[in-house]
């Protein structure tokens, strides 16, 4: 009876986790998948014919869509080297013994905790075309003669939300990066430093390696940021094409243009490109460290 | 140790019959007077009937009695501005016993709540927020239950016609918006213009004049950034200018449409827009009028009230500016657009007679009075605003009634099932244009091409 219970007991307890997860992740995704084979626009009620592969044919064939990934795939790269560099710098100025180590540390932490959407309408103040604050500082450093459109250029606009997004997404890669700098025994800098390392060499081969599995989280952090960045964008410019990624486009498809059919098989396509970055994470992360 | 990662996005009244006050009839005799005392009580029953009589002929004259809708609740999710308010809620209950609850939710997730719980057959609430851009789509989803209307009350209220798809109203309008032209007075004198613009080359050489003389740096104000205020405009622009916008088969007029955009496309490269337009939103620019930043602009309704408030204006703006009509081609436009809001009852909901009630109620003249008074929201009903600028409710209207008699919708047969689609390639290309990355002739072609794609 004892044995049994110890078997079956652990089941019992998984079990309401079981059905919250079957009721609201895998049936959700079940249902995205039955409707991206279908005709499913909104507007044609009537219509809703199976219709097999073809929405996947027709979003990877829309210009629409390569052009988002792309705004996609620079966002990606931005926001992680962004996230990354900042983040490691932020958390060795942080790493240091200092009375004002907590107010700074909670001061770091600050951007993080503030939803997207409000992170994003403070730096379209900043950014705002005209009379924004970055134009007046640059016209009163004498810099620019005349206001820098900085939400009309394709690049430029990604960049600035590459800036706005990795503000928010740097503090949390700080803090991991924190825990993993704290956490580095300092005896083995007094070895180093016995053996005759100086500093860098103390960075290179003892702070680097043994932070690297932490900045790995930070960096696995920043990516699934990158990808899901929303509110940003339409805070600075709105749903248009310039800036759009491919959750925007996927949004204009599903709920704008109301064509569940093919925003679901866009949403797969998406699923697929996270979970393959996301196991590329992983295995980096379970690396072996050697110093 | 390998680990498999998987992220996952989903996606996804009774009414009863007895009517206010005239359920209890009071029974009357008339007695003959045979004494004094007989009489006195004879006279005095007639006279409660005729005044009974005349309660009766007044409520009628405000529409019909309302009924008794004891125990019914209705949900209702608008945005902020669409809100009756406490007061009114309080008043509905007050009157039918049914009570509303509204959430207020931002008006771009209202279409996302309503289209998720439509997908699943529901009512995302009773009643609901309908723009005038929704209605094409939500008509052919089936999503809106249809509201019969008087013919007195459709004679009235000209922006009916935008929510009447088929011969059925599909929304009652409670903020009424059509496009109404703004000049600023004294910029136009500085420049030795003495009379409002009746045209639009009239403003294009009064913009001229005025930037020349250094009045105003950048005198004429449209929103030209990525988002559905540039649709509109240039919807407006075409439609007042050249009087038709769109052709019977759907497709865009070439020559009207390409016209408003080379038009457009002109104030820009002319100098006479500020360039921090081409990516600010629409009130941006609407508000320059007010802070005296510009000299001319097509805007809101509401800016009639604007205009006049000191809270809204800058002090040595406030009095000059005027609101007129819309000029045409060679003379003032016989025609606006309307760009109103409604209230649609949901197609799922179970209380479906009660919601009409309440929207039919919303939408009564004595109502939208106070509707106005309560949140802004301008009248649709022309009777209303006719009587709210003779009592002086609204003060500088200039050509607000004038214009309101002269709202026609651009679109020959309703809005489109697929207006989300086309104004997407519609803002997305005039803002190319107005950066200067396309030529008014391919802004046109992307939008032409994009359309006759959807009618497909």
């Amino acid at each position: 009876m004892h044995r049994f219970s110890q078997k079956i007991l652990p089941y019992i307890l998984l079990l309401p986790m079981g059905l919250l997860m079957v009721a609201l992740v895998y049936y959700p995704i079940a249902v995205t998948f039955s409707y991206s084979l279908r005709e499913m626009k909104l507007t044609r009620p009537n219509d809703t014919a199976f219709v097999g592969f073809e929405n996947y044919v027709s979003v990877l064939k829309s210009q629409d869509f390569w052009y988002s990934l792309q705004n996609t795939l620079f966002l990606l790269a931005a926001v992680v080297i962004l996230t990354t560099l900042c983040g490691f710098f932020v958390a060795m100025i942080l790493s240091k013994e200092h009375r004002l180590a907590g107010l700074f540390l909670a001061i770091a932490i600050l951007p993080w905790a503030m939803p997207p959407i409000v992170n994003g309408i403070i730096w379209r103040f900043i950014f705002f075309p005209g009379y924004g604050f970055i134009n007046k500082l640059l016209l009163m450093l004498g810099l620019i003669d005349t206001p820098v459109d900085w939400l009309s250029n394709r690049w430029l606009l990604l960049s600035v939300v590459a800036v706005v997004t990795a503000w928010r997404s740097a503090p949390f890669c700080a803090i991991v990066c924190l825990a993993g700098l704290k956490s580095i025994p300092k005896e083995l800098y007094e070895a180093a430093k016995i053996d005759g390392s100086g500093s860098f060499h103390s960075f290179r081969y003892i702070t680097l390696p043994l932070v690297f599995p932490f900045i790995g989280i930070g960096t696995t952090s920043a990516s699934i940021t990158a990808i899901n960045i929303f509110d940003e964008i339409v805070a600075l410019s709105g749903f248009s094409d310039v800036g759009k990624n491919v959750l925007i486009q996927n949004y204009l498809t599903t709920f704008s243009f109301l064509d569940f059919g093919k925003g679901s098989a866009l949403t797969y396509i998406i699923m697929g490109l996270t979970a393959v970055l996301g196991v590329f994470y992983l295995r980096s992360l379970n690396r072996e460290v050697e110093f | 140790m390998k680990k498999t990662a998987l992220l996952s996005l989903a996606a996804l009244a009774a009414m009863s019959l007895a009517a206010c006050g005239g359920s209890e009839t009071a029974e009357t005799t008339t007695a003959a007077a045979t004494t004094a005392a007989e009489t006195e009580a004879a006279e005095t029953e007639a006279e409660a009937e005729t005044e009974a009589e005349t309660e009766a002929e007044a409520a009628e004259a405000e529409g019909e009695a309302l009924p008794d809708l004891s125990g019914v609740e209705l949900t209702m999710m608008v945005p902020d501005w669409g809100n009756p308010g406490e007061e009114l809620l309080a008043r509905f209950e007050e009157e039918t016993g049914c009570k509303v609850s509204v959430t207020e939710v931002s008006w771009d997730d209202i279409r996302d709540k309503v289209s998720i719980a439509a997908a699943g057959g529901q009512a995302a609430a009773d009643i609901f927020e309908v723009d005038w851009s929704w209605v094409g789509e939500m008509n052919s989803a089936g999503w809106l239950a249809p509201i019969e209307m008087t013919e007195e009350d459709i004679a009235d209220e000209p922006t009916l016609e935008t929510f009447t798809i088929d011969g059925n109203i599909l929304a009652l309008p409670y903020a009424n918006d059509y496009r109404i032209a703004y000049y600023n007075k004294d910029h136009f004198a500085q420049a030795g213009i003495t009379e409002a613009p009746k045209t639009w080359d009239e403003v294009e050489a009064a913009m001229k004049a005025i930037k020349e003389a250094g009045i105003c740096e950048y005198p004429y104000s449209m929103p030209m950034n990525a988002d559905e205020s540039a649709t509109t405009s240039l919807t407006w622009l075409a439609w007042a200018k050249n009087g038709v916008v769109f052709n019977e088969d759907g497709t865009f007029n070439k020559d009207s449409v390409l016209d408003a955009l080379t038009f457009e496309n002109k104030m820009v490269t002319d100098g006479y827009v500020d360039p921090a337009m081409r990516t600010a939103d629409g009130m941006t620019c609407y508000n320059k009028i007010c802070s005296g930043e510009t000299s001319f602009m097509v805007g809101p309704t509401k800016f009639v009230n604007f205009i006049s408030n000191p809270e809204k204006t800058a002090e040595d703006v406030l009095g000059n500016v005027e609101a007129i009509l819309l000029p045409g081609k060679d003379d003032v436009s016989d025609r606006t657009m309307p760009l109103p809001e409604a209230y649609g009852v949901s197609a799922f909901s179970e209380n479906q007679e009660a919601a009409i009630t309440f929207v039919k109620w919303l939408n009564s003249p004595e109502i939208e009075k106070e509707l106005y008074l309560a949140n802004g929201s301008i009248p649709n009903r022309n009777s209303v605003i006719e009587e709210m600028i003779n009592d002086g409710t609204i003060k500088t209207p200039g050509a607000m009634l004038e214009q309101a008699k002269l709202i026609k919708s651009p679109f020959p047969n309703g809005v489109p099932d697929y207006y989300a689609e086309m104004t997407n390639a519609m803002y997305n290309n005039i803002n190319q244009m107005v950066l200067g990355n396309q030529t008014p002739e391919e802004a046109f072609d992307a939008m032409d091409q994009k359309v006759k794609e959807l009618l497909q």
